[in-house]
């Protein structure tokens, strides 16, 4: 029997949904905000410190990575490296400290102070380390906005985002926009860590995030598995790649309203059946879907879990998703029986799975990025495609695992591995070989 | 010069690649993902080559003989990787099948293998815009440009455009009749594409020579037109015969 691959002859390809139309759609959403924060990045790093901070070699800012150390051109290479790495190792201590303290008050249900702290951290980001940003900025390109006016601006922009990092009523696209700017912000910040320290930084956070998350004690494993048991939603700061609306061109239209409900449908029930198998997703989506077993089968190939992943030690906080959110979904749900479009059922469950990663790594990933930037182009080019490939490798192994993974070790390992190379190998072949016009 | 002028170089250099872009490949995620994989594909393989000839470089005197060494064995080094890209190409294909067989949707058109094929070209191409002109265009934004000793007619940032807009059109369309000529098993789209890459990149040799710019840049173009009509007929053709054999059912 041939399979059914000749549409009638009447339609034309375009309006036949193909199976390459609406594939990988989970991973993109996950990959453009990536790529929208290493963009901000790059570009206010590079226009930041083109005159200004090549000439004053002002002290880098006393952190928690530069403790131990604080590197100085004049030193040897080898004093450099050693000073790096106690840098590192105190940086991750701290950060495993918090991490622990985090997970024993997650633990005794202090989950309110969590959220309290959780929204100080992010007031404090995007109104002090943000209102810095915007001042430099400003200098910089000589924009005439006065003190007062930028000031009722930004306290407005930092508590909107404080109501919308914990809400579940505000629009996703607003949480997410936030999400990412609060990432921009802190890799900015880290990035003005000196050279050594940073990438020597970077490993030993890929290292650590490898082991917090695989290991049997790992401080986030226990987290999730807590969170798990609980039924509740990760207290950590993550960005959920939820598709905003149903902006598939292939869909027909009259899935629009039940696709918008989706985005809030998807969201807590996927939790509930984190670590059992989708015996009970089965059963809630038989009902709605003409052929379960294809359902089935195509839940597994696009059932991602959330992948929860280190954070930053300032931002490891309580994400307050409380129960009311949880009888949404059962109140949309009365809207699909309606649709007996099973084509846009189909395409409702194709996107129905966000994924979530981390806050953390966008943040290093953007910091690597940045890193990159300030030596050449040509490095950022190739670290962000070895980021962005590291991010896919570490997608299809979570389609594949099942279970919550770190989100930075491939990516930051493909990363480093990727500018050094470009540095030193790549660099003088391609700009010598262009500066004579001579081109494959 | 200024910030304009840096736009326009790079949109000199972009903008067929970014309006493709934006029309074609924006709309569908996967062939996002096969864009991102077939750039770092590239990558990968211009790393293996510049390590094979880290020992050898810099290449200290403008003579064309090194460089003609250089363009012919990273010519066909690309082309065998292209080979390596089909395979994969072939592997993906069948898993797809696969996938849409188990979900019963129809499998792949012929015009979805030509799209997988066109990602796959202009991914390609963007890397090799953005290699070997973008990271090279940032004096560009600021206050003054730049001549080369051996092209003193035309900023070096616009031959570095112009060039690498040629490029992007021949890797792109060579990617088409590549995966064609693999696909149908035709001899002659299959010897077009490493010949025609291999004649553009001769050609650049020509800007080693004084005053030699002004004539390889309009060879160049010359050859990237002659891609573009050449997979222009091809995929006229096989999208026709398609459609006769589909309506003749």
């Amino acid at each position: 029997m041939p399979p059914p691959d000749d549409p009638p002859s009447t339609t034309t390809a375009a309006t036949k949904t193909s199976i390459i139309d609406s594939l990988g759609v989970e991973i993109v959403g996950v990959m453009s905000p990536v790529s929208i924060c290493m963009l901000l990045v790059v570009l206010i790093l590079t226009s930041l410190s083109s005159p200004s901070t090549t000439s004053s070699t002002s002290p880098p800012p006393v952190t928690a990575a530069t403790l131990i150390y604080v590197e100085s051109d004049s030193d040897s290479p080898s004093h450099k490296l050693l000073g790096a790495v106690l840098d590192a190792a105190a940086f991750v201590a701290l950060i495993a400290a918090a991490t622990f303290v985090l997970v024993l008050l997650y633990y005794y249900n202090f989950t309110s102070f969590l959220k309290n702290y959780l929204r100080f951290s992010v007031f404090f980001v995007l109104f002090s380390m943000g209102g810095s940003i915007m001042a430099s900025l400003l200098q910089h390109f000589s924009i005439p906005l006065d003190a007062p006016t930028s000031f009722i601006l930004l306290f407005n922009f930092a508590i909107l985002g404080v109501l919308s990092v914990f809400s579940p009523a505000v629009p996703i696209l607003l949480r997410q926009s936030y999400m990412v700017s609060v990432a921009v912000i802190v890799a900015v910040w880290f990035a003005r860590l000196p050279e050594w320290t940073t990438w020597v930084l970077l490993i030993a956070l890929a290292l650590y995030d490898l082991a917090a998350v695989l290991c049997p004690h790992g401080p986030l494993r226990i987290l999730v598995e807590l969170a798990s048991s609980r039924d509740e939603e990760l207290p950590a700061l993550v960005y959920e790649a939820r598709p905003a609306d149903s902006s598939h061109p292939v869909s027909p239209p009259a899935s629009t309203p039940v696709a918008s409900l989706g985005s809030v449908e998807m969201q807590p029930v996927s939790e509930a059946s984190n670590s059992n198998s989708s015996s009970v997703d089965e059963e809630e989506r038989s009902p709605l879907v003409s052929s379960p077993p294809v359902v089935r089968e195509n839940l597994s190939n696009f059932n991602h879990e959330q992948v929860r992943e280190s954070n930053n030690s300032n931002h490891a906080v309580v994400e307050m998703e409380t129960g009311e959110s949880e009888t949404l979904p059962l109140v949309e749900r009365e809207g699909f029986r309606s649709s007996s479009n099973s084509d846009s059922e189909f395409e409702m469950f194709d996107s129905t799975r966000g994924i979530r990663l981390g806050l953390g790594d966008f943040v290093f990933y953007s910091v690597l990025v940045g890193r990159a930037a300030m030596y050449d182009l040509m490095t950022v080019y190739a670290c962000y495609l070895a980021i962005i490939s590291g991010l896919g490798c570490t997608l299809i192994l979570l389609s594949v695992f099942r279970h919550a993974l770190p989100a930075l070790p491939i990516s930051i390992t493909l990363g480093v591995i990727f500018y050094f190379l470009t540095r030193l190998l790549m660099e003088p072949f391609v700009v010598g070989a262009s500066t004579n016009l001579v081109m494959f | 010069m200024t910030v304009a002028a840096g736009v326009g170089y790079v949109l000199i250099a972009l903008g067929p690649a970014l309006s493709l872009l934006a029309s074609v490949i924006a709309k569908k995620p996967f062939l996002i993902l096969t864009l991102l994989s077939s750039t770092l594909f590239w990558l990968i393989s211009l790393i293996i080559l510049a390590g094979a000839w880290r020992a050898f470089l810099p290449v200290k005197s403008t003579e064309l003989w090194p460089y003609s060494i250089l363009i012919l064995t990273s010519v066909g080094f690309q082309e065998g990787i292209r080979i390596g890209f089909w395979r994969l190409f072939k592997k993906m294909e069948d898993m797809l099948n696969a996938f849409a067989d188990r979900v019963s949707k129809p499998r792949l058109f012929l015009t979805d293998k030509m799209l997988l094929a066109l990602a796959g070209g202009l991914g390609h191409g963007l890397a090799h815009a953005v290699f070997f002109c973008l990271s090279l265009l940032t004096p560009a934004f600021g206050p003054a440009t730049f001549y080369v000793d051996k092209c003193p007619s035309i900023p070096f940032f616009l031959i570095s455009a112009i060039i690498a807009l040629g490029f992007v059109i021949i890797h792109t369309f060579s990617m088409v009749i590549a995966f064609n000529g693999y696909t149908e098993g035709k001899r002659k789209d299959q010897i077009f594409v490493p010949f025609a890459h291999l004649i553009a990149a001769l050609i650049t040799l020509i800007n080693l020579v004084p005053g030699g710019c002004n004539i390889g840049l309009p060879l160049l173009c010359i050859m990237a037109g002659t891609t573009l009509y050449y997979s222009w007929q091809l995929v006229w053709r096989r999208l026709t015969e398609h459609q006769t054999t589909r309506s003749s059912d």
